[in-house]
C-alpha cells in the first residue's frame, strides 16, 4: 500500500482521535482527521468527527480542548476550517454553516493581551492579536490558527485577519523562521524552530510582505527539513512551504520515512491526520486559497 | 505539603523539636526577650544538599545520584512498588544548545537509581516553548536513549489533566491542572539543568517543575503562569505536587543569557536532594547568587524547605569549595542577587 493511502486507511480505523495513539478524542486532532478524511473521500467517518465537534461547542461559539475542557477555546478555529471544509461538498449541512458564525463570533471577539512599556521584548507588544488562554498575551500559532480560520470562512480583509498578518509578520524573526512567538528578548535574537515556523507561513500564504522575512523563514524552513524532522514539524513545514509554492523535491521521501516512523512510534490520529494532510500538496484543505487566487 | 523529606523538620538551633525542647521553650516564654529568638528558629526548617564534583556523563553517576539520594535521607524502602515520574528540563531543545537541557546521561542514571529500588519508573516533560515534544526529545537525545533504557515517555503537554488545589496560595490562582502521570506519581524527581535566568536570576529543581504543567491548558509558553508572577506561581506549583526530589545536572551549566540563549559553563557538578529549596539555595550559592534575594525562594522559605546555610546541612563537597560565579546578564532586578557571589570569591 502506498504510503498516503496507508496513512488514510489508518487513519479512519482511529479508535480514538487524539494527540497520542490511543489517547482520548481533543478538539484540535479530531477537527484535522475530520479535514483529513474529508479529503480522502472518507465522508462518514468525517462525518462522525464533525458532528463531535459541533457537539463540543459551546454557548459562546468556542471549542475548548476536548470533551471534558469547555476552555481554554484555542482549538476553535481549527474546528471552523474543518466545518467549512464540509460545506464545500457533500456533506454540507445548514448546522455546520450555523456553527461557523457562532465559532467566528467568537473568534472575532477574543484578542490578546497588549504589554505597555515592555522594552526587553523585540515584538511589537501592542498588537492584539490571539493569546492561548483569555486573559493573556497574543503569540504566533494561535494567532496563525485564528487566521487561517478567518481565511478559509472568507473573511481574508476583516480587520482581526490583516491584524493577524500584522502581527505574524512582526513575530517572524528577523533572521527568518519563527517560535511560539518572541523574536528579541534582551537584545538577542531567539531561536527558530520548525514546526511554528511552517505554521505561520500556512497562514501568510499569499500575503505580500515587505521586510522580507517571510522570504528568510522559507529559506529557513527549507534548510531545516531533513530525516530527524520528525512527523508534527516535517508536516507543518511542507504546508507552508507548499503554501508559498516552495515544495522541496525531497518532500514525498520525507513523508514516507515520517509515515513509516509515525506507524512505528506512535500512530496517533493527530500524526496521521498531519501526514494526510501534507501528502495532499497544494490540494491540501489546509492550505487558504481565496486571498492567494487574488494575489 | 510536597517536598517536606522525611529529615526536614523544624528546628531550634540545629536541634529538632521534640517535647522535651517544646516545654523548654515555654517555659521560657516569660521571657519574651529570649523567647522571640527561640521561636524565629523553631520555625525555621532544616534538611540536606548532597553535592558532588569531577561529574562527567560518562562517569559513574548512576552512583553518586544513588549516594547522594541516601545522603539526604532518601529511605529506598520507601520507595519500591511506588510510580517515580523522572521531570527533566526540555524547555526548548537544539542540538547546538546542549547546555541548554538536561543531559540524557543523567535521566537515564537516575532512572536507574529507581528502577534498582523497585520503583516503576517514568519520563515525563511538557516543553514550554515548543509544541513539537517529539521533535523536543530528538534534538535533545532523550529519545535515543530512553529507547535504549526501555524507559517511557510521557508528554505531559498533551496527557489528560486532573485539577488540584493550589497549595501555596502566593498567587490568585485557585489550583493547577496536572497531568495524570503528575497527579498519580508517588514521587516527582526533578531533574533540572543549571542555569542562570534572565527573569529571576537562576532556575534549578523549583523553577524546573513548571514543565509539569499541560501546555495544552495553560498555552506555549505557559503564559497563564507569568501572568500570575512567575516566583509566586513556581512556589505554587511545588507547594501543590507530590512528594519530589531533586537532581541537578551541573555538569555542564549555562551561565550568560538563560536559560534559552546562554553559554556553556563546565562545572562538572551533580546536586542532589531530597528537599528541593535546599538543593535550589545550595546550587545558587555556588553560582554566585545569594538565595536569600531570589524571589520564589523567598517563597519557598522555610515553607517549603530551609534556605538559610545554617540550616542546610552539606553532604559530599561543601559548597564553598566549588563557588565558581556565573556571568549572568546586567539587568538592574538581577543585580541584588548578585551580592553573595562577589563575597564569597
Amino acid at each position: 500500500m502506498e504510503p498516503a493511502s496507508e496513512v488514510i486507511a489508518r487513519l479512519a480505523a482511529c479508535q480514538t482521535f487524539g494527540y497520542h495513539a490511543d489517547a482520548p478524542n481533543a478538539s484540535e486532532p479530531v477537527a484535522l482527521s475530520a479535514l483529513a478524511l474529508l479529503e480522502a473521500d472518507q465522508q462518514p467517518r468525517a462525518v462522525e468527527l464533525l458532528d463531535w465537534l459541533l457537539a463540543r461547542q459551546n454557548s459562546d461559539g468556542s471549542l475548548g480542548i476536548d470533551a471534558d475542557n469547555a476552555t481554554p477555546g484555542w482549538p476553535t478555529g481549527w474546528a471552523v476550517v474543518a466545518w467549512h471544509a464540509a460545506q464545500q461538498g457533500p456533506v454540507a449541512d445548514v448546522r455546520y454553516a450555523q456553527a461557523i458564525e457562532r465559532a467566528m463570533t467568537w473568534v472575532e471577539s477574543i484578542q490578546g493581551q497588549i504589554l505597555e512599556h515592555a522594552t526587553e521584548l523585540g515584538h511589537d507588544t501592542l498588537i492584539r492579536g490571539w493569546p492561548w488562554v483569555d486573559g493573556t498575551h497574543a503569540w504566533a500559532e494561535p494567532t496563525a490558527m485564528n487566521l487561517l480560520a478567518l481565511k478559509h470562512s472568507g473573511r481574508d480583509e476583516h480587520p482581526r485577519a490583516r491584524e493577524a498578518v500584522r502581527l505574524l509578520h512582526d513575530r517572524l524573526l528577523p533572521s527568518g523562521g519563527a517560535n511560539y512567538g518572541n523574536t528579541v528578548v534582551f537584545g538577542q535574537e531567539l531561536r527558530a524552530h520548525v514546526q511554528p515556523t511552517g505554521l505561520c507561513l500556512l497562514a501568510l500564504a499569499g500575503e505580500a510582505d515587505p521586510s522580507g522575512r517571510t522570504q528568510k523563514s522559507l529559506a529557513f524552513l527549507s534548510a531545516a527539513l531533513n530525516e530527524r524532522t520528525t512527523t508534527e514539524s516535517l508536516c507543518y513545514a511542507l504546508l507552508g512551504l507548499t503554501a508559498h509554492h516552495r515544495t522541496p523535491v525531497e518532500a514525498t521521501a520525507l513523508l514516507a520515512a515520517s509515515t513509516e516512523r509515525t506507524l512505528k512510534r506512535d500512530p496517533a490520529a493527530y500524526k496521521l491526520a498531519l501526514l494526510a494532510l501534507a501528502a495532499a500538496g497544494r490540494k491540501s484543505p489546509l492550505i487558504p486559497q481565496s486571498r492567494e487566487a487574488a494575489a | 505539603m510536597s517536598q517536606v523529606p522525611s529529615d526536614a523538620t523544624p528546628a531550634t538551633g540545629g536541634q529538632r523539636i521534640n517535647r522535651r525542647n517544646l516545654l523548654v521553650a515555654t517555659g521560657v516564654a516569660a521571657t519574651a526577650a529570649v523567647t522571640l529568638p527561640l521561636v524565629g528558629r523553631a520555625l525555621r526548617m532544616r534538611a540536606a544538599a548532597f553535592v558532588a564534583r569531577n561529574q562527567r556523563y560518562d562517569g559513574p553517576i548512576e552512583e553518586t545520584i544513588r549516594d547522594g539520594l541516601i545522603a539526604t535521607g532518601f529511605d529506598p524502602a520507601t520507595i519500591h512498588g511506588k510510580r517515580v515520574l523522572l521531570k527533566p528540563n526540555l524547555v526548548e531543545p537544539t542540538r547546538s544548545c546542549p547546555q541548554m537541557t538536561t543531559h540524557p546521561a543523567v535521566v537515564v542514571a537516575a532512572a536507574e537509581v529507581f528502577r534498582r529500588w523497585g520503583a516503576q519508573v517514568i519520563v515525563g516533560e511538557g516543553p514550554g516553548h515548543m509544541r513539537d515534544t517529539e521533535m523536543a526529545l530528538v534534538e535533545s537525545g532523550m529519545e535515543d536513549a530512553l529507547d535504549r533504557s526501555g524507559l517511557a515517555f510521557a508528554d505531559l503537554n498533551y496527557s489528560q489533566i486532573g485539577w488540584t488545589p493550589n497549595g501555596g496560595r502566593a498567587s490568585a490562582l485557585k489550583g493547577f491542572y496536572f497531568p495524570q502521570q503528575v497527579v498519580e506519581a508517588d514521587l516527582i524527581v526533578s531533574l533540572p539543568k543549571m542555569k542562570t535566568h534572565h527573569w529571576v536570576g537562576y532556575t534549578a529543581s523549583l523553577k524546573n517543575l513548571y514543565g509539569v504543567i499541560p501546555g495544552i491548558k495553560y498555552g506555549w509558553p505557559k503564559n497563564v503562569l507569568h501572568y500570575n508572577g512567575i516566583p509566586q506561581t513556581i512556589y505554587d506549583i511545588n507547594a501543590s505536587l507530590p512528594k519530589s526530589v531533586a537532581i541537578v545536572d551541573g555538569i555542564l551549566a549555562m551561565e550568560g543569557d538563560g536559560p534559552i540563549m546562554g553559554s556553556p559553563k563546565p562545572m562538572g557538578l551533580l546536586v542532589v536532594g531530597t528537599n528541593l529549596t535546599a538543593v535550589d539555595a545550595t546550587v545558587g550559592r555556588i553560582m554566585g547568587f545569594d538565595p536569600a534575594e531570589v524571589e520564589y525562594l523567598k517563597l519557598a522559605r522555610n515553607r517549603l524547605g530551609p534556605v538559610d546555610e545554617d540550616c542546610i546541612e552539606q553532604r559530599g563537597e561543601r559548597w564553598q569549595g566549588l563557588v565558581n560565579p556565573f556571568q549572568g546578564l546586567d539587568l538592574p532586578h538581577l543585580r541584588p542577587l548578585r551580592a553573595i557571589g562577589e563575597r564569597v570569591t
